[in-house]
């Protein structure tokens, strides 16, 4: 297996009225990392994940999962989707049974395992997303938060070498954003599943994510790690985002009230060992 | 909402779906092809005691189900009962119209009431599953039994997303109530036509959300699913013999007294 899990190379897509959702989209994901797509409403990470997983088909360029290129036929797109999972933003879109239990073993039946084997997956799936306790709950009487727990043991259970969630954090409380984020990192590190996720929520990409791309009108415009991105606030600023409340506050000390930190800092963690040590220099 | 959430606490929830499927339609067939007052009553009280004492499903919920179709009954069976009959009939009883006389007779009476004891009969067998056995189960049942996979496949979509429906409905009208859409009536009517036409395009723009997720999942066409494993369902197979037995017996009784 290569460095990378899924790369796209020169990504184009259209619509049906000519216009171009995707435009020359170079992207990976690294084995075994979080990655994440920032970008506006509307910048093309929806359209980029379907083709991502084979729902779409791109007019020009090449999806390359562990180093081959995906062949568009039946077999290639049928691989293409055992490897790829995605979790949509909205659960209710995702879950089509109204038994937590059936619809997580959807995934599982689609790539025709046995019943048993199938009956395990979903088992290790709900242990592993913490939903075991809702399997004998009809899916409507869930909560937002349960059902994204639910959608994402529904691909869990396919066993995928990339999970691609869009906007897993959109409509969670706080604690529910911890929870899920936490989830995706455990995922990462005890599965060695390589997680690619969109968001606009800027606070958790420090937190979060290994590397990540900013996506705006179906191009790259920029990526590195989340230290290389937040170090330049002004391209942020041009793709209808921000950076995020702790990189703000340092970038406000670093230019308003003449403090030397450094850019890039974004996390609690990191803002407050600088502070400490312009502190103790002082 | 419905009879649902009751299946989902019944004790007999993990019971194969088949053999209680099997055992309503027996025990509703039979009810049906009896007549009869005392057949009708005696597979009423059968079900609601499997129902509420076997199933652990409370009394008052089994009556209150059984009270939503007894308006449609009663005003059912009113004409049946009612008529015009002729003066001389014997028994008549009511409004005289000349030679005529528009009332009931003691047959009508009694055919008004078997109608009666025969639909609670089937209600309560139908009650019996639907009181435990959730949607889904009864679904996956079905599939066993060979029923086409279209016709499921419909059902189990349709029954998932009349909640999701429901709920965006409720929005809308939440939405539209907070701005004063519902006051007055052709204002309200107004409302009520811009909530439709919303829901339906919601829903048009959802089923291509759901057809992509369920792509993403490997659909190929077919919505195959496993669920969990049931309990096997002899007993309920062994209670036909019993349940057809008091229908038999109610029909003998009946026979004796009236015969």
């Amino acid at each position: 297996m290569g460095k990378y899990a899924i790369e796209t190379r020169d990504l184009e897509y259209r619509y049906e009225d000519g216009t171009k959702a995707l435009d020359g989209v170079n992207f990976c994901a690294e084995v075994g990392k979080i990655t994440g797509i920032l970008g506006a409403n509307g910048a093309g990470k929806s359209t980029l994940f379907l083709n991502l997983n084979g729902v779409l088909t791109p007019a020009s360029g090449q999806v390359t999962l562990n180093g081959e290129a995906v062949r568009y036929n039946r077999q290639g797109i049928a691989q293409l989707r055992k490897e790829v999972g995605i979790v949509f933003q909205d659960p209710d879109n995702q879950l089509f049974s109204a038994d937590v239990y059936r619809d997580i073993s959807f995934g599982p039946v689609n790539l025709g395992l046995s019943t048993q084997e199938v009956r395990r997956r979903v088992e290790w799936a709900m242990e592993q997303t913490g939903v075991t306790h809702l399997r004998d709950k009809p899916t409507h009487a869930l909560s937002y938060g349960q059902k994204k727990r639910v959608a994402i043991a529904g691909v869990l259970a396919m066993e995928p070498k990339v999970i691609i969630l869009d906007e897993p954090t959109a409509g969670l409380d706080p604690q529910g954003v911890s929870s899920v984020m936490h989830l995706l990192s455990d995922i990462r590190d005890r599965m060695g599943i390589s997680i690619v996720i969109a968001t606009h929520d800027m606070d958790i990409v420090p937190l979060y994510c290994d590397y990540a791309y900013l996506l705006s009108e179906g191009k790259v415009q920029a990526q590195g790690t989340p230290e290389e991105l937040f170090a330049r606030p002004e391209i942020l600023r041009g793709n209808h985002l921000r950076l995020p409340r702790i990189a703000h506050l340092m970038e406000i000390l670093r230019e308003e009230d003449g403090l030397s930190t450094q850019a890039g800092i974004a996390t609690i963690a990191q803002a407050r060992k600088e502070i400490k040590n312009m502190l103790q220099e002082h | 909402m419905g009879t649902d959430r009751y299946a989902y606490c019944s004790r007999l929830r993990q019971v194969d779906p088949v053999a209680k499927t099997v055992l309503s339609i027996s025990a509703g067939a039979v009810c049906l092809l009896c007549g009869g007052l005392a057949p009708g009553l005696g597979t009423l009280l059968v079900m609601g005691i499997l129902t509420t004492v076997w199933g652990k499903i409370p009394g008052r919920v089994f009556v209150r189900f059984l009270g939503i179709p007894i308006t449609f009954l009663l005003l059912g069976c009113v004409t049946i009962a009612v008529g015009i009959y002729d003066g001389n009939t014997g028994g008549v009883w009511g409004l005289s119209l000349g030679s005529q006389v528009l009332g009931v007779t003691p047959t009508s009476v009694h055919q008004a009431l078997c109608v009666i004891a025969k639909s609670l009969g089937v209600i309560s067998a139908v009650y019996f599953l639907t009181l435990n056995t959730p949607m889904t189960d009864l679904t996956g049942g079905l599939r066993r039994m060979h029923v086409p996979m279209l016709l499921i496949e419909l059902m189990e979509l349709i029954y998932r997303f009349i909640f999701v429906l429901t709920e965006t409905a409720g929005k809308i009208r939440t939405a539209q109530d907070s701005r004063l859409g519902y006051q007055g009536v052709f204002r309200s009517l107004s409302s009520l036509g811009t909530l439709s036409s919303m829901v339906f395009l919601r829903a048009w723009k959802k089923a291509d959300n759901v057809y992509a997720a369920l792509e993403s999942r490997g659909y190929t066409g077919t919505l195959l699913t496993v669920s969990e494993e049931y309990r096997p369902g002899k007993l309920c197979y062994g209670l036909i013999p019993l349940v057809w037995g008091t229908q038999m017996l109610c029909l003998l009784l009946e026979g004796k007294v009236f015969g």
